[in-house]
């Protein structure tokens, strides 16, 4: 029975670290319509940022992370503007080309610059561990899931009260109607991605005392982000959110009953089984035609 | 046609190409060279076999790493582990990534555009980190060293040579594959997927389309991989199953030309020698510049070229119509009686019945216990306000809805539970009320879609789907692509294209919405002179002067029922009908 409750546990704090990475992706999803192959890439930017900020001048990540984040928010509006504004109305083939070329570039770019080594920190907190009851907590991992249930909030606040929230809500719902009223959807389509991209800058710091960082890390949280999008619903930040627990979930749980190595296996199982029953996902309606959900 | 003068350049430059590159070797002494030339071949085959569903089919797929690796492995692990000559290794490890292919599709097939790419990623993910973690069979993340035995029962030889000729005649199968696709039927259902009702209508299964196409790639990319083992001797799952090299056969096609034959293989020639060159002149030094290099080329080639480098070089010639046949009146009288029906079902028996047909949609209940039946030879017009339901009984009957409850037979046979195309197939042709032609065809393609239902032969669809423009006065147009044409030859190519399939019954929805009174006269007689032919008619039309004056019998539905029947004069004395169209205080006066 321990042993479940400290499954569960870890699960859940895993799941929090995941939300962190399925939030921005649900809302560029949902806003622009488009899928951010490239996400994962940005998280492993902003790892390399964190890990870069401590080993050369040795602030510590969960300083870094309040340097990293806006300036992840301006490279989110920049990149909107280069790389999918202009192909905004164009066929899937050539956005999904455009956001593959991104990811493979931003990859081997790191690959270039710092070989495929994997770099890790070393932080006294990385660790520790809270003891509540029998339950271990580990630290870094706790703060990670504070600062997704924070930010989850705060976005969630933010689209139910602002004008600016409101108006991409609006958007979701239907783009030409929103335009029609008003809204500037290229504003919102660029504050949506810098959001989105924010979010992951967010992340990476965040995520350094936890995992090491390499140029392929991304692949391997994007492809768990996209499940818990999918399960979530897409477009739907507290889908996102949940979605991220329950992925969290069973990753724990089949990590200590299957086999750790497969776990990747088991919810991309989960995922395609999803797709055939489920599509429009547990949460959510929205964007279930843009699947091919009839 | 001047579709074969189309091809013909490309044909040379194929033949050319080919000829060249046959007798390249006694000119190539240097190995590297032999060796580039040799990626180039194979990455050329396998971006062509990607590009059968990924470019013709328009299925996006990001995995096609596991079928290259699974080529790559079964071969190896059978004569590894059983002895079992690569020769027999290579059709088993096709075949085997031919089923895998199916069973990942199925389940993604309904999945569009980046969904499909995404599934298709994680499949490939999967297929990894099996192939790492099941280290019995696989040898894990070690992977395999082939171990040189020269033989040509090994399929192991002692100079490039060989190797550059097995890979350049890969090269040719699978282009050759794809030409003749590409001037098929199944090519052309293929380019129809993107608009898969109207596929449907045609008579051609979306599924099972995608199925076939996606089983070839994946048995022509195994292949590939046999041979790619066979050559380069060591395995291992991170290069082999990497999303790096789904990617690469994506970019080559997109480089080249994306749904084009030659498009592929273009791009490998392009793709495969920088990168092989980058590898060498950097080596393990700069690691990784060839695909920053290669991410640099997707993005420029997608936002900029998007149709690539072949469609650059060739530029369809536009067919212009026949001036001798493009002199039309305005008011075409269709004096020329073709026989456009399929088979003739004896006079007097009904030929639908429809028996308390009822779809719920959740909680609404769309059409409630409707019973129709359609006499042979008749035309019925369907009628009622905006919601009553009218296009949902289409679709049920068309099989593009599945009824809760209710029967359909036709000509006597139970249809209730059929597949729209199954449908389709067996006479009972549909129009949609939202045009939905194939857009990146002309008209007399769209209008062979339809021909297809019946006749696989290209030719001979070409013939007919040009009886058939003939017949609606449209063989002036036949060579204009869609985005050319107004919304009424919009209209009257959904006619065309449903006419085409030799229907008994024609269901058309709308035809004549927003049409001008001198457009709308001319349908009418069309339709007449359609029905005279033998073809049954039921038409959904708000234009009621058409209705009036065309249907035999009316049938007018409200809220989902039936609520009256009769001849056009009953119908509209009838109190209910009016109460549905004009309201409770008119049905009293």
């Amino acid at each position: 029975m321990k042993t479940i409750i400290q499954i569960v546990v870890s699960g859940l704090l895993l799941g929090g670290i995941y939300s962190l990475l399925s939030i921005g992706l649900t809302l560029i999803f949902g806003v622009i319509r488009i899928v951010n192959f490239a996400h994962g890439d940005f998280l492993m930017l902003s790892m390399y940022g964190a890990y870069w900020l401590f080993t050369l001048w040795g602030v510590s990540p969960f300083l870094s992370v309040l340097i990293i984040t806006p300036i992840f928010f301006l490279l989110g509006l920049a990149v909107q503007r280069v790389f999918v504004k202009p192909v905004l109305n164009a066929s899937s083939l050539i956005q999904v080309s455009i956001l593959l070329g991104l990811s493979i570039g931003l990859q081997n770019l790191c690959l270039l610059f710092w070989k495929g080594d994997y770099r890790g920190i070393n932080l006294a907190i990385s660790t520790s561990v809270i003891k509540v009851g029998f339950v271990d907590l580990g630290v870094p991992r706790l703060i990670a899931f504070i600062a997704a249930l924070v930010i989850s909030v705060l976005i969630y606040l933010f689209l139910k009260k602002t004008y600016l929230g409101k108006a991409i809500r609006a958007t979701v719902q239907d783009r030409n109607a929103a335009e029609l009223m008003g809204v500037d959807i290229n504003r919102i389509y660029r504050l949506t991605f810098g959001l989105g991209i924010g979010c992951v800058g967010l992340a990476g710091p965040l995520l350094m005392p936890i995992y090491s960082v390499f140029p392929t890390v991304g692949l391997y949280f994007v492809l768990t982000a996209f499940v818990i999008v999918v399960l979530g619903g897409l477009g739907n930040v507290a889908g996102a959110f949940f979605g991220a627990l329950i992925i969290g979930l069973v990753e724990s749980f089949s990590g200590f009953f299957i086999a750790p190595a497969l776990k990747e296996g088991v919810y991309f199982i989960i995922f395609i089984l999803l797709l055939l029953v489920k599509p429009a996902g547990l949460f959510g309606q929205l964007g279930s035609e843009e699947i091919g959900a009839r | 046609m001047n579709s074969s003068l189309r091809y013909l350049w490309g044909f040379k430059f194929f033949l050319f190409s080919i000829a060249l590159l046959a007798i390249l070797p006694l000119y190539l002494k240097n190995p590297f060279y032999m060796h580039v030339a040799i990626m180039t071949f194979s990455f050329a085959g396998l971006a062509s076999a990607w590009n059968l569903i990924g470019g013709f089919g328009g299925q996006l797929s990001v995995g096609h790493a596991a079928f290259f690796g699974i080529g790559c492995y079964t071969s190896t692990i059978l004569w590894l582990k059983l002895g079992l000559t690569p020769w027999a290794g290579i059709g088993v490890g096709a075949l085997l990534a031919g089923l895998v292919s199916l069973g990942i599709g199925y389940p993604c097939f309904r999945l569009r555009g980046p969904f499909f790419a995404l599934a298709t990623m994680a499949f490939g993910e999967v297929i990894r980190i099996f192939a790492i973690h099941f280290r019995g069979v696989t040898n894990g993340s070690i992977g395999f060293t082939i171990p040189f035995k020269p033989g040509l029962r090994n399929l192991l030889f002692p100079g490039k040579i060989y190797y550059y000729y097995i890979e350049l005649v890969f090269m040719i199968v699978v282009i050759l594959i794809s030409y003749r696709i590409s001037r098929s039927r199944f090519g052309y259902s293929l380019k129809g997927l993107k608009e898969d009702k109207a596929l449907e209508a045609c008579g051609i299964g979306a599924t099972r389309t995608k199925a076939y196409a996606m089983f070839l790639s994946a048995v022509l990319t195994g292949m590939g991989g046999t041979l790619f083992a066979q050559y380069v001797l060591f395995i291992e799952p991170d290069g082999i199953f990497s999303l790096d090299f789904s990617i690469q056969l994506i970019l080559m096609s997109i480089v080249g030309g994306i749904g084009t034959v030659l498009g592929p293989a273009v791009g490998s020639f392009i793709l495969s020698p920088i990168s092989e060159f980058l590898r060498m002149w950097f080596g393990g030094s700069l690691q990784g510049l060839h695909l920053v290099i290669y991410a640099g080329l997707l993005i420029f080639v997608a936002m900029y070229m998007p149709q690539g480098v072949v469609a650059k070089v060739r530029r369809k010639p536009r067919e212009i119509g026949n001036p001798s046949t493009s002199v039309q009146g305005q008011h075409r009288v269709f004096e020329k009686v073709k026989p456009v029906s399929n088979c003739p079902v004896e006079e007097g028996h009904g030929i639908l019945q429809v028996k308390g047909i009822t779809k719920n949609f959740g909680g609404l209940t769309a059409v409630r216990e409707v019973d129709l039946n359609i006499e042979t030879g008749e035309i019925l017009g369907l009628i009622g306000p905006n919601g009553a339901g009218k296009t949902t009984l289409f679709n049920l009957i068309s099989g593009f809805l599945v009824p809760t409850k209710g029967s359909i037979q036709f000509k006597g046979k139970e249809i209730t539970r059929f597949a729209a195309h199954e449908i389709s197939r067996m006479g009972i042709a549909r129009t949609f009320q939202i045009v939905s032609p194939f857009g990146e065809m002309t008209v007399l393609e769209n209008v062979m879609m339809g021909a297809f239902c019946h006749d696989h032969h290209l030719a001979r669809a070409r013939t007919y789907s040009q009886e058939i423009l003939d017949f609606l006065g449209m063989t002036s147009k036949q060579s204009l692509w869609i985005g050319e044409l107004t919304l009424e030859d919009k209209k009257r190519l959904e006619l065309a294209r449903a006419l085409a399939t030799k229907p008994t019954l024609l269901l058309i929805d709308e035809v004549m919405a927003g049409l001008n009174p001198e457009e709308v006269a001319e349908t009418i007689s069309l339709l007449r002179n359609i029905r005279d032919q033998g073809v049954t008619i039921l038409m959904i039309e708000h234009v009621m002067q058409a209705v009036m004056s065309l249907s035999d019998r009316i049938v007018i539905l409200n809220f989902g029922e039936k609520i009256a029947e009769g001849n056009p004069a009953e119908v509209s004395r009838n109190p209910e009908v009016i109460k549905a169209y004009l309201g409770e205080e008119y049905a009293i006066s």
